[in-house]
C-alpha cells in the first residue's frame, strides 16, 4: 500500500505569549513543531505499512523551513517526504492548500506509484479548521471519513476504518483509494529513531516540488486561489461581568460570602433554590 | 453592492458566477430518528441576524435524510421561511460524501448566497466537502456573523488562535458564503407556533456511489448529563491538583444539581475526560452558573463561557486573570473553601429556606 500522510509545520501555539501592555502576540523565538494532531495520522500510516508492506510518504505544503518537520517524520520511519513549496502557494486558505496537496498526491501517483490512501490529522493547532481532509477528498473524488481511530485491510482494495462519534462506534468498509482523517489523540505515536533520521539526511529522500514541477495555474494557488480573505481584525468584545473580588477572613466566611452573593442574585437564586429544595 | 467578478481572473477550476445571482440564507439541518439536532436549529439565530441586515433574503432550512419529512415544520417554527426536504430511503445511512453531494446539487440548482452549518461532528466532516465541491470558501467555528454594509458580503467572525482577537473573514468573489459555528455558541430561536412557511420537496435522481459501506454501528451510552446542557457547572483547572480535589468538585456539583467540567490542563492531567473540556478547542457552554475552581482564566478557556450567566472564581492567586472576567471572585486555597461551601449547602438543604433567610440577614447586620 502506498500511503500519503499530510503534515503541517506549525508555530508552537502553547509557547505564543500575549503582551497585555502592547496588545500583541509575542511570536519571536517561538519554535515550530509538527502539528501535534498529525501524529495519530502518521502513526496509523506507519502501522498499516508495517502490517501490509508498501511505503509511507509524508507531504507538506509549506515554506522550506518545514523540511525539519518532514525530517522528524522520516525519523519516525516514513519512507519518503515531499515538500510542495513555492512563493505562489503563499497566503493560501484551506481551498487553495487542499488544491495544491491534491495535485501533489496526483503527481505522486503518476511518478512514484499509485497512492492508495491519504491520511490527515484532524486539525492544526494554528488554524484548527479540520477542513483539509474533506477538501482533498473533494478534489480527488475519493470517499472519506473523519474521527478515525484505527484501520485494517479487509480484502482486495478495501480498508475497514473504525471511528467514534458522539453517539456511536462505527466501522466502515471503504474502497481504495480513500482519504481518512484521524481523531485527536487516537494513536500514540512512536518515537523518532536516530538511525532513521541519519539515513534520511544521507539518502536525502525529501523531494521538493515547486510550481514549475506541479504546473498549476497561479490563479488557483496561494492568495489568488483563496476565496476567503481576512477583512479586518479587532479585539474580542469583553463580556460584561460584575468583577467583585473578595478576600475572605477564613474558609467559612468565603463560603457564606459566595452564598450571599448567589442567593441575592436573581439570575441564579431560583436555580439554586430549585436544586436545594425543589422549589420552582 | 457586491463585487463584479472578472472571469478571466478566476481559477479556471471554479465556475464563473456573479455574486448577485445568489440569494437566500441556507441552514443545513441535521436529523436522525430522534428529530432535528438542536445544534442545527441554533444556526437559525445567526441566519436571522444576517436576514435582519438583508431583509430581501429568505431563510431556508435544508433537511436531508430518510424519514425526515415529518420534521419539516420544526425549522419554520424557529424562524425559517422555507424548507427544502430531500427524503429518500437511499439516504438511510449517512455517508459524508453522499449527503454532501446532495446539498451541493441543491445549491447548484437554487444558488443560495449563504450556507450555515453547525460544527457538530457531522457538520465538521461534511461542511468542507460541500464548500470545496462548490469551489467556495468556508470559515470554521465562527463566534458571530455580520454583514458588510458596503458590499453586502457576510462577515464570518472567528477568533484566530489567540482567542483575544477576532478576525472578520469574507468571501467577496465566491458564492455561497459558508460558515460553521460550534454547538451552543448561539441559542435556538424561540419557537412561534403560528409561523407558516413553504415546504419544497426535492426528489433525488442519481445518487453518488458512496464508495463505502457502514458495517457496524454500536451506540455509545451517554451516561451523564452533557456539559452543553447543564444549568450549573463546577469546572476544575490545573489548580485542583489531585483526583481528591476533583471529588470535592463533584460533591459540590451534585449538591447543586450540576455537572463537572474542566480546563484543557485539567483534561491533560486526566482530572476530567476530554468530552468535558470547556473552551476554544473544547465545548462552549451556557450554564446559569459557572463555578471555576483553580482555573487561571486563559482566553482560550474563557471563550467557552461567554454565554454563561454568572461566573464564580475561586483561585489562590489574587492576580489570576479569571478575576477580571468573573462576577464573584474569592481569593484563597480552594480546598477548605469548597469544603465549607459544601458544608453550608448541606446545612441549608436540611434546614430549609428559613436558614437561608438567616444567612442573608446576617449580612445586613454586619
Ligand atoms: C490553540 C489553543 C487552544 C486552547 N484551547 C483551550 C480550551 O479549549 N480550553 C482550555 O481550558 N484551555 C485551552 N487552551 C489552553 C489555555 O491557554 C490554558 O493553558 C489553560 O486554559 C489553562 O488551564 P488552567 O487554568 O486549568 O491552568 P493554569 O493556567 O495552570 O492555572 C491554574 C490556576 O490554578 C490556581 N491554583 C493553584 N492552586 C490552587 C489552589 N490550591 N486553590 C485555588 N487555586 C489554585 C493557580 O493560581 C492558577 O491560576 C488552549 C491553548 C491553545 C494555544
Ligand atoms: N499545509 C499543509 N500541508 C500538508 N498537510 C496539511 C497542511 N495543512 C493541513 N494539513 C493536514 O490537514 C489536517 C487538518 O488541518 P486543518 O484543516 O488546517 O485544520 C492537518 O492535521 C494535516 O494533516
Amino acid at each position: 500500500m502506498r500511503i500519503v500522510v499530510g503534515i503541517k509545520w506549525v508555530p508552537n501555539t502553547q509557547a505564543v505569549r500575549f503582551d497585555p501592555k502592547t496588545g500583541t502576540l509575542i511570536r519571536a523565538g517561538v519554535p515550530s513543531i509538527v502539528n501535534p494532531h498529525d501524529f495519530p495520522a502518521i502513526e496509523l500510516a506507519l502501522r498499516l505499512r508495517d502490517n501490509y508492506g508498501g511505503e509511507v510518504i509524508a507531504i507538506s505544503m509549506a515554506p522550506p523551513g518545514a523540511i525539519q518537520g518532514l525530517e522528524h517524520v522520516l525519523g519516525m520511519g516514513a519512507d519518503k517526504a515531499v515538500l510542495l513549496t513555492d512563493r505562489k502557494f503563499a497566503g493560501a486558505d484551506t481551498l487553495a492548500t487542499s488544491y495544491v496537496l491534491a495535485k501533489g498526491i496526483e503527481k505522486i501517483s503518476r511518478e512514484i506509484g499509485p497512492v492508495d490512501l491519504a491520511i490527515f490529522g484532524h486539525e492544526t493547532i494554528d488554524s484548527s479548521t479540520a477542513h483539509i481532509g474533506a477538501q482533498v477528498a473533494s478534489w480527488l473524488g475519493w470517499p472519506y471519513v473523519y474521527y478515525v481511530r484505527d484501520a485494517k485491510l479487509v480484502g482486495d482494495g478495501v480498508i475497514r476504518a473504525l471511528r467514534q462519534t458522539e453517539k456511536a462506534v462505527e466501522e466502515y468498509d471503504i474502497k481504495l483509494p480513500a482519504v481518512l482523517a484521524t481523531a485527536i489523540k487516537a494513536l500514540k505515536p512512536r518515537p523518532v529513531r536516530l538511525s532513521y533520521k541519519l539515513r534520511a539526511k544521507l539518502e536525502k529522500p525529501i523531494i521538493i516540488w515547486t510550481n514549475d514541477d506541479l504546473g498549476l495555474d497561479p490563479r488557483c494557488t496561494g492568495l489568488k486561489g483563496s476565496p476567503t480573505i481576512v477583512a479586518n481584525i479587532t479585539w474580542m468584545p469583553e463580556v460584561p461581568r460584575k468583577k467583585i473580588v473578595y478576600k475572605p477572613k477564613d474558609p467559612r466566611d468565603a463560603a457564606r460570602w459566595i452564598l450571599r452573593q448567589l442567593f441575592t442574585d436573581e439570575a441564579v437564586a431560583p436555580f439554586l433554590r430549585k436544586a436545594l429544595w425543589g422549589e420552582e | 453592492m457586491p463585487v463584479k467578478v472578472q472571469c478571466e481572473k478566476l481559477c479556471p477550476e471554479w465556475p464563473c458566477e456573479q455574486p448577485d445571482e445568489f440569494h437566500d440564507i441556507w441552514v443545513v439541518m441535521e436529523a436522525d430518528e430522534h428529530g432535528i439536532n438542536e445544534a442545527s436549529l441554533q444556526m437559525l439565530t445567526p441566519a436571522k441576524k444576517i436576514q435582519s441586515k438583508k431583509p430581501d433574503e429568505k431563510i431556508v432550512a435544508v433537511l436531508v435524510g430518510h424519514d425526515v419529512k415529518k420534521y419539516a415544520e420544526i425549522p419554520i417554527k424557529h424562524g425559517a421561511d422555507k424548507v427544502i426536504v430531500v427524503d429518500d430511503p437511499r439516504l438511510a445511512t449517512y455517508y459524508p460524501r453522499v449527503y454532501g453531494q446532495v446539498i451541493v446539487d441543491l445549491a447548484k440548482k437554487y444558488k443560495p448566497a449563504v450556507i450555515l452549518v453547525s460544527a457538530t461532528m457531522r457538520g465538521r466532516e461534511m461542511g468542507p466537502y460541500i464548500a470545496n465541491t462548490l469551489r467556495t470558501g468556508i470559515t470554521a467555528d465562527c463566534t458571530d456573523f455580520d454583514v458588510d454594509e458596503k458590499t453586502g458580503d457576510v462577515l464570518m467572525i472567528r477568533p484566530p488562535f489567540a482567542a483575544i482577537m477576532l478576525a472578520y473573514i469574507k468571501t467577496p468573489f465566491r458564492r455561497p458564503q459558508m460558515g460553521t459555528a460550534r454547538p451552543n455558541v448561539f441559542p435556538v430561536p424561540e419557537p412561534d407556533e403560528s409561523r407558516t412557511g413553504e415546504i419544497i420537496e426535492e426528489k433525488l435522481e442519481d445518487i453518488l456511489d458512496p464508495g463505502m459501506q457502514l458495517v457496524s454501528h454500536t451506540p455509545v451510552k451517554r451516561s451523564e448529563v452533557l456539559i452543553e446542557k447543564a444549568e450549573i457547572i463546577v469546572s476544575v483547572g490545573k489548580g485542583i491538583g489531585t483526583p481528591e480535589g476533583v471529588q470535592l468538585a463533584e460533591k459540590l456539583a451534585s449538591l447543586l444539581g450540576g455537572v463537572v467540567a474542566g480546563s484543557r490542563k485539567a483534561v491533560d492531567a486526566g482530572f476530567v475526560t476530554p468530552d468535558r473540556q470547556v473552551g476554544q478547542t473544547g465545548k462552549s457552554v451556557k450554564p446559569v452558573l459557572y463555578i471555576a475552581i483553580g482555573i487561571s482564566g486563559a482566553a482560550q478557556h474563557m471563550l467557552g463561557v461567554r454565554e454563561a450567566g454568572r461566573i464564580v472564581a475561586i483561585n489562590i492567586d489574587p492576580e489570576a486573570p479569571i478575576f477580571r472576567q468573573s462576577d464573584y471572585g474569592v481569593v484563597g486555597d480552594y480546598r477548605p473553601i469548597v469544603e465549607a461551601l459544601i458544608e453550608e449547602l448541606e446545612r441549608l438543604k436540611q434546614e430549609g429556606p428559613q436558614a437561608l433567610e438567616e444567612l442573608l440577614k446576617e449580612a445586613q447586620a454586619s
